[in-house]
């Protein structure tokens, strides 16, 4: 039964229509997420003036969970924040400003995005510890510890006990900077260019005249995007790309075997056949069982709601294993399937007594099985795994399940209550556009054809973004509606089969996007956010030490900004924000910091360094030393 | 003078958890073959099909050995053999 309404009878009550402006972006997020869930919306004014955007989610069976959002999980914060302030504060606008050497806004409700995620999430799966047995009425998530979240990766490379990243490992060359990607052709077409593997890559360059060494520095640089968010390519080779047109570079790629792909705008996404349904439908497919399968909702084993349950995970890189991670942070014991050998990402360095730490951020609760999947004996083993287990998740190459008879229907057939989870690149449905889906489905490719990378260079004035920004929300995407297929199970017995995909999580991101080009009303939310930033300022200044992120949403803040900073110029002249810069070089930017938390301006010291934010007093909460500083729950119960 | 092999960690319980080893070969195959002499089992980790595993990068000096030569990378002495897992991200 194909039923994307998987919450509906489920409710939600609080001030989504009228939130603190804070909380504007996250609250138009949840009643985007609670409408394609099918939820009944109750929304009300808020009278709590806590600083908090609080909402309850209710189930017919049982009692309201109060979900809070709350900046940060130390009440020393920053009382004011924006989505830049808190992409400045935990290391976003560092990771993202890393391939050209500056830091930047994303320039998306980014932060916001999966704060709603996280925060939904934390009710649903609530809901499951009451019915699992557990006297949970209480979730809370800040928008840090989303922020954090998403640079989990990042800050485990930052401080690894073996030669951690810093920022001038990240920059041996200054000059390489300025060759960033995306590429750029002769007629202007800016494109991403795609392989996961070293032949085709070097059969590429060699067509277009660059030597296999100069190929192969290339191909370096081309690695380190997903790990690093560099990629210092030698400039031979973007030089050689912008003497050719699109439609040559186009040719010998389908020749060579390179997946190209142009930078899309949210425009031209909209346009695709598929994309109104999967709006609609939001980010998660759910396809449930018709028939009960008895297995409804097993006693928790300890005190988080999904202890007790198991999930088996085959999945390598990011999308996936951050899936897995999250949900074994909510109590699942997660079966982690690696090839025999284990994981060669385990050795990826910067490494931490012994593993690599940007693998071990992502893996560190999970159980490991070694077994080789492309074998029957092996195959008969992660049945004998799926069949007890509660969830199976995967992100194989499409076709591959059905190839391995590890598909839906297989592992359904001998465990019918299971939730069968595929966290893909492009595929949220089987009519996936077709176009899209012979590429690879990795996170650049995903950002370029969904629209996200255009709307990120458009906001921050590069080309692009290599932070792994769809991996990292597809991942919370994915572990999110599995929670939702666990707390149906719990209601209803039956078991589902729950989609979500890179391509998906991008609708998401955008959902205010593609809404003003559908031309459809908002559910509710009195402004649309699809800008990240409406403000008067939001800017980045350079100060006496530091740079300083500074967000006046209105009239009054940059008054309050002018008086501080004893600004001669008035606040209402043309270049207003831009006369301020000399004036923050007489302090720094921790000086800064604190004067404007007293005249409650929204602002934050830019974190450039990410190994720095284990030293500031307010994101302890969020953060355990250790031979990596790993990045701890978004979710509090109680 | 021999050539210096930066050993992964995911490989040193091979190799008695030597960070670095010093070995002799012609080119970048006789290297392994040398090294699993001394330390069976890291050849198998390292090649299939009688090239480099899809999943390990190495490195001659600071050159990726499918760009020259692969297996055959001629080796002079004092260069060093650089062996990293092969990063990679995205979802399907």
């Amino acid at each position: 039964m194909r039923m994307n309404r998987a919450l509906a009878g489920c409710a939600i009550t609080g001030p989504l229509k009228n939130s603190v402006p804070d909380f504007d972006a996250i609250a138009s997020s949840l009643l985007y997420q609670t409408t394609a869930l099918g939820m009944k919306t109750e929304a009300h004014e808020d009278c709590s003036g806590n600083g908090a955007l609080s909402f309850e989610f209710r189930t017919p069976h049982t009692t309201p969970v109060v979900c809070e959002v709350t900046p940060w999980d130390d009440i020393s914060g920053q009382a004011s924040v924006t989505e830049n302030v808190m992409q400045a504060a935990c290391g976003l606008m560092s990771v993202h400003g890393r391939a050209d050497g500056k830091s930047r806004p994303l320039g998306l409700n980014y932060v916001s995005t999966l704060t709603a995620a996280l925060a939904l999430q934390g009710g649903v799966a609530a809901s499951i510890g009451q019915l699992r047995g557990l006297s949970v009425s209480n979730s809370t998530v800040s928008m840090a510890s989303a922020a954090l979240l998403s640079v989990g990766q990042y800050i485990a490379g930052a401080t690894a006990s073996e030669s951690p990243e810093t920022p001038e490992t990240l920059f041996p060359d200054p000059i390489s900077r300025s060759a960033c990607l995306p590429f750029v052709s002769l007629d202007g077409v800016i494109f991403e260019l795609e392989t996961l593997d070293a032949g085709p890559w070097q059969k590429f360059w060699a067509e277009i005249g660059i030597s296999s060494a100069g190929a192969g520095k290339g191909w370096k640089a081309f690695l380190l995007r997903y790990a690093k968010a560099i990629s210092p390519l030698p400039a031979e080779l973007p030089g050689a790309i912008s003497r050719l047109t699109y439609h040559r570079i186009s040719q010998i790629c389908a020749r060579t075997g390179i997946a190209i792909c142009p930078i899309r705008s949210i425009d031209d996404r909209a346009q695709d056949d598929d994309s109104r349904h999967v709006w609609r439908q939001g980010p998660w497919e759910f396809l449930f069982e018709s028939n009960r399968s008895g297995r409804g909702s097993s006693r928790a084993t300890g005190d988080l709601p999904l202890s007790g349950l198991t999930v088996v995970e085959s999945c390598r890189r990011i999308q996936g294993p951050l899936a897995g991670h999250l949900l074994s942070l909510l109590g699942a014991e997660v079966i982690r399937i690696e090839p025999p050998g284990g994981d060669p990402l385990r050795g990826m360095p910067p490494m931490a007594e012994g593993c690599s730490a940007r693998f071990d951020a992502l893996n560190r609760y999970k159980a490991v099985r070694e077994i080789d999947i492309k074998s029957s004996a092996g195959q008969a083993e992660i049945k004998e795994l799926a069949e007890h287990a509660d969830v199976f998740l995967h992100n194989w190459a499409p076709g591959k399940a059905v190839l391995l008879n590890l598909d839906h229907e297989a592992l359904t057939a001998i465990n019918p209550s299971l939730v069968y989870a595929y966290a893909g690149g492009w595929a949220t449905d089987s009519a996936a556009h077709v176009s899209s889906s012979s590429m690879p489905g990795t996170d650049f490719m995903a950002q370029a054809y969904s629209g996200v990378a255009k709307k990120i260079a458009e906001a921050s004035g590069i080309r692009g973004s290599l932070f792994t920004v769809l991996d990292v929300l597809g991942g919370v995407v994915a572990a999110q509606g599995i929670t939702i297929a666990l707390l149906n199970r719990c209601m209803n017995n039956v078991g589902a089969k729950v989609t979500s995909s890179l391509m998906s999580s991008a609708t998401l991101l955008c959902a205010d996007d593609f809404r003003n080009i559908y031309n459809l009303p908002s559910p509710g939310s009195k402004t649309s956010t699809s800008e990240t930033s409406t403000s008067l300022i939001s800017t980045i200044y350079v100060t006496k030490q530091g740079k300083i992120a500074v967000e006046c949403p209105d009239f009054k803040t940059s008054l309050r900004l002018s008086e501080a900073l004893d600004a001669a110029i008035e606040v209402e002249e043309e270049g207003f924000p831009h006369s301020l810069s000399d004036l923050f070089l007489s302090r720094t930017a921790d000086e800064w910091a604190r004067i404007f938390e007293q005249a409650q301006i929204p602002a934050a010291v830019v974190v450039e360094d990410l190994s720095d934010l284990q030293t500031i007093a307010y994101l302890q909460p969020n953060l355990s030393p250790g031979p990596y500083t790993k990045v701890n729950s978004p979710w509090r119960f109680k | 003078m021999p050539i210096t092999v930066s050993i992964p960690t995911i490989l040193r319980p091979l190799t008695n958890n030597q960070k670095r080893i010093e070995i002799d070969g012609f080119n970048v195959l006789e290297a392994i073959e040398q090294m699993e002499q001394q330390y069976p089992g890291v050849k198998e980790k390292l090649i299939t099909g009688g090239e480099a595993r899809r999943f390990i990068n190495i490195y001659v000096n600071d050159d990726d050995i499918r760009f020259s030569n692969g297996l055959s990378t001629r080796l002079n002495d004092g260069d060093s053999l650089t062996i990293l897992p092969a990063v990679a991200g995205g979802g399907g």
